[in-house]
């Protein structure tokens, strides 16, 4: 997939287009008509640097910068009440989540620090790699993104969960649980990428 | 006249005879008003109504009906050419007051009484009918409303005369690009059909067409117009439709967003020409929405159809360079209708709509807009066309003609349009005095310079649209017989416009077929009584020929009113005006209606039953009354209601009358006076709170309280708030104590 271009001045529309035509639903989003019964709707409104309906504003007027460093698009819990009431049926949470994905793919540093990128590229390590997610493994290399004393401090303060968790046999210490198969599941993965490069590419 | 012969006909179905004692009700009729009354069980069936026919078969020239509302079963009890009057025993008596109650059996007799007693005043009216009536209709103005209107007379069978004051027909649809969407999917701009219009007039044999015209004067009534030209050509019409359209708001007045200043800055009707000649280039366009609109200190109102028009144009401008950057600058995006669907391609097509006010376009065409959805003041810089989206003034005045030297007074067609319209006595909390707004009206002379006493203008609205009311009775101006139709009644786009144009043909081929047979239009349609005038008592003061919400009546060489008839409404405005009640029609006067106040038995001061006058409004406040009835909603047995055609026909006689005879209060329930009124006709129920303002002093010099005499508002849909209104009346009047005039 291509980077997104970066708009010279307000309202430059190059960002909007690519928008429009590279992240998932963003052709629907043109139809947004600022209504705002996507922020009014959501649950965690109040959690987000803007709501959907600025967000959407914001990429129009080619404040790209702020867009991918917004927690918007990382505080979606995906309820999808926005997407079951918006009048134009612009389908806000994949425009969120994929813009999530643009934001690391370009490499913002503020989506790269968000706690949620973190835990995410963590699960989806141990998905990949595993076709399980490991609560171990899936916790310790969260923590390890933030470095080794970040990670024995948010070791140190879990421990006590940890403990109680490996006693009632909610988390395992040994070998990691893995589905049969897991050259299978490689190849399904892979088969994905292509398919996703060949529509977005 | 032949000997008046009553037949009078009580009805006991519906429940009225197991409420009333229908015996008692025989027995008024018989000994007070010596008629010999008959009852029926039905009598809407086909044997009661067989039994009115039989009799007037048998010589009975008048009717009354004592049953239902005057407003069900009209057509039952219709025997024109005999008059028939009718008693409410039923909506207004039984089914909104407790059955075998005394009070509910003395409001049933009272309003037999009423029925009996104004019966021998009125007669079945005689029409005027004066010679020859044309039936032609003139259209002026030859643009899309115009060609539309002429197309579609000549279609009904009526001859047209178009009238354009240009050399060429098809106005400013002639400079237009496209038009906005008109026929399903309403998703893309259309293309200019202005010339199938054109081809469908001239091949019409039925319309001729004066070009390069102008009126300069216009005489006459419905029927019988006579019209003269700058040419000294007199036509003569029966109906006047107004076409006029509009003209683009003086875009010089807006130097503020940046026109003059640069050739780049133009305005949308420049925009439709420079599409319509393909000589647009820009690559980055900006359309600022409300360009001197919804603004006070330019147009106040929205013209709803320049969204619509910047969509369109940046779809044109696309559709042609899909590398086209459209920025449209908003403060709300209308779409009424279905432009919806043209905002929804123009979103698909890449559109940017920005909301927010322009703060300022600079000379290099930097458009700085304080953006409200992203909540910072940005730049739009890289421009090459800025088009300002401005609104429609309505060609309700003649631009190209002098400004009367009454002007804008002229054009509201008040009495005196700075005098505020006082509403006194209002029950409950009364409500600000009433001003006028500023008033917005287009320049210019008068469109047909009418002969009228109230002036040569067309009346207009507050924003200078020719229309007496948008919702109720579009079309109609204040001048009968002459309708506005397209942009000069309301802004509208091309297809509103057209659908304008049959509405107003309608109304026209109505007016020019009631007026040859003396008849009334719209709201007593088909009416055929009219205001006769007795000159031997008339004092010469005017108030009629001033106080005429359609300027119906002028004054002859010697001052005494002249009733043009069928400019006539029959509102009985001029008859509630007349100080010496003068003017009357065959079928309704003064004397029809005091006799009705007059024969109600008041009791007397002991008897601790008080008698209240309710005066309502036929259109709006005896319909919510009977449905209150239908809802069986009740009110105080004590109130006596007498319907009038419009308060404005209620004189202060009447009033006066009322309080002599002993009733504690009359309370006048109307429609909704002031700026946006809902009065049917126009100015009869401000003229009854303008009369009524002066009652009070009257009062305190009776030694009776003010509070007696109150004006309410009533609409349509009030039926369940009435019987509150009225009871509370009732309960204030009982707390101010009885008519020390009772028994005099």
């Amino acid at each position: 997939m291509s980077a997104s271009p970066t708009p010279t001045g307000a309202y430059d529309l190059a960002f909007a287009r690519w928008v429009y035509a590279n992240v998932d639903g963003g052709d629907r989003m043109a139809l947004c008509m600022q209504c705002g019964t996507c922020s009014g709707s959501c649950p965690i409104g109040a959690q987000m640097d803007h709501g959907p309906r600025k967000l959407f504003m914001m990429i129009r007027a080619g404040l790209k910068d702020q867009v991918l460093a917004s927690d918007t698009i990382w505080n979606c819990v995906s309820c999808y009440n926005c997407v079951v009431r918006c009048p134009r049926k612009v389908p806000v949470t994949y425009i969120l989540h994929d813009l999530a994905t643009v934001a690391l793919r370009e490499g913002n540093a503020a989506a790269k620090a968000s706690d949620n990128a973190r835990f995410g590229s963590a699960f989806w390590w141990s998905a990949a790699k595993y076709g399980r997610t490991d609560e171990r493994l899936v916790t310790a290399k969260y923590y390890w993104s933030f470095g080794l004393g970040g990670f024995i401090k948010r070791g140190m303060a879990n421990q006590k969960i940890a403990m109680g968790m490996v006693k009632t046999k909610r988390m395992h210490i040994g070998m990691p649980h893995k589905v049969k198969g897991t050259g299978e599941l490689a190849k399904i993965l892979a088969k994905a990428a292509e398919i996703e490069a060949r529509n977005h590419g | 006249m032949t000997e008046r012969k009553t037949g009078v006909y009580l009805c006991s179905g519906c429940g009225i005879g197991a409420s009333v004692d229908m015996s008692k009700l025989e027995t008024i009729a018989k000994t007070e008003f010596k008629l010999e009354p008959k009852s029926h069980a039905c009598l809407c069936n086909d044997d009661g109504v067989g039994l009115i026919k039989g009799d007037i078969d048998g010589g009975v020239n008048q009717v009354v009906v004592a049953a239902c509302s005057s407003r069900v079963m009209v057509d039952r009890f219709a025997f024109e050419p005999v008059m028939t009057l009718r008693a409410d025993l039923r909506e207004k008596t039984t089914w909104s007051h407790p059955a075998g109650d005394e009070d509910t059996q003395m409001l049933a007799e009272d309003y037999l009484r009423m029925a009996l007693a104004s019966a021998p005043k009125v007669k079945a009216p005689e029409p005027w009918v004066d010679g020859d009536y044309s039936q032609r209709i003139m259209v002026l103005g030859g643009g899309v409303t115009g060609l539309t209107a002429a197309a579609q007379a000549a279609a009904l069978g009526h001859e047209v005369l178009l009238v354009e004051r240009s050399d060429r027909l098809g106005g400013r649809a002639l400079e237009a690009s496209k038009r906005l969407p008109h026929t399903p999917p309403y998703a893309q701009p259309q293309d200019n059909d202005i010339e199938s219009l054109l081809a469908a007039v001239k091949a019409s044999p039925h319309v001729s067409v004066k070009m390069n015209a102008v009126v300069t004067r216009t005489a006459g009534m419905p029927g019988k117009f006579a019209v003269t030209f700058a040419d000294e050509s007199i036509e003569h019409v029966g109906a006047i439709i107004i076409a006029t359209g509009w003209r683009p708001y003086d875009a010089t007045k807006l130097g503020h967003l940046g026109y003059g200043a640069s050739p780049k800055v133009v305005t949308n009707v420049q925009m439709e020409g420079m599409l319509k000649t393909g000589s647009v280039s820009a690559k980055a366009v900006a359309f600022i929405q409300c360009a001197g609109s919804r603004d006070p200190d330019h147009l106040p109102y929205c013209s709803s159809v320049c969204c619509a028009t910047s969509l369109k144009q940046a779809l044109e401008l696309i559709e042609k360079d899909p590398g086209t950057s459209c920025y449209v600058i908003y403060e709300e995006m209308r779409t009424p209708g279905v432009a919806e669907e043209l905002y929804r391609t123009a979103q698909k097509a890449g559109v940017i709509f920005i909301k927010g006010k322009v703060k300022g376009v600079g000379a290099d065409l930097t458009v700085t807009v304080a953006d409200e959805l992203v909540g910072q003041e940005v730049p739009l810089k890289g421009l090459d066309l800025v088009v300002l989206a401005t609104g429609m003034v309505p060609n309700s005045t003649n631009p190209d003609a002098e400004a009367s030297d009454k002007g804008p007074e002229q054009l509201i067609g008040d009495v005196d349009p700075e005098a505020p319209i006082k509403v006194a006595g209002y029950a409950g909390e009364a409500p600000a005095d009433y001003t006028k707004r500023a008033q917005c009206t287009p320049e210019g002379g008068p469109l047909l310079n009418l002969q009228y006493r109230q002036g040569p203008h067309l009346p207009v609205l507050h924003d200078g649209f020719a229309d007496s009311h948008y919702i109720c009775f579009p079309y109609e101006t204040r001048r009968t017989g002459i309708y506005t139709a397209g942009p000069v009644r309301r802004p509208m786009d091309w297809s509103e416009a057209a659908e304008d144009a049959q509405g107003a043909v309608l109304k026209a081929v109505q007016a020019v077929r009631s007026a040859s047979a003396g008849a009334a239009l719209h709201p007593r349609v088909g009416d055929l009584g009219y205001p006769k005038i007795n000159l031997n008592q008339c004092t010469k003061c005017r108030r009629c020929t001033v106080e005429c919400p359609f300027g119906a009546i002028d004054e002859d060489e010697k001052e005494y009113p002249q009733v043009n008839p069928t400019r006539c409404r029959r509102c009985g405005t001029c008859m509630g005006a007349c100080p010496v009640r003068t003017i009357s029609f065959d079928n309704y006067s003064v004397e029809f209606l005091t006799s009705q106040i007059k024969t109600v038995k008041i009791p007397d001061e002991f008897s601790g039953k008080p008698r209240l006058l309710l005066i309502a409004c036929e259109n709006d406040a005896i319909p919510a009354l009977d449905q209150a009835a239908i809802k069986r909603h009740t009110w105080s047995a004590h109130v006596r209601v007498l319907p009038v055609r419009c308060l404005g026909s209620v004189s202060l006689l009447c009033i006066s009358d009322a309080l002599s005879v002993g009733y504690d209060g009359v309370m006048l329930m109307g429609c909704k006076p002031g700026d946006d009124y809902q009065c049917h006709f126009v100015k009869g129920s401000a003229m009854a709170a303008e009369r009524l303002s002066k009652v009070g002093e009257t009062l305190k010099s009776m030694m009776l309280e003010p509070e007696r005499v109150v004006q309410v508002e009533a609409s349509i849909a009030d039926s369940d708030r009435l019987p509150t209104v009225i009871d509370d009346f009732v309960a204030q009047i009982t707390k101010i104590g009885f008519n020390p005039f009772k028994g005099f």
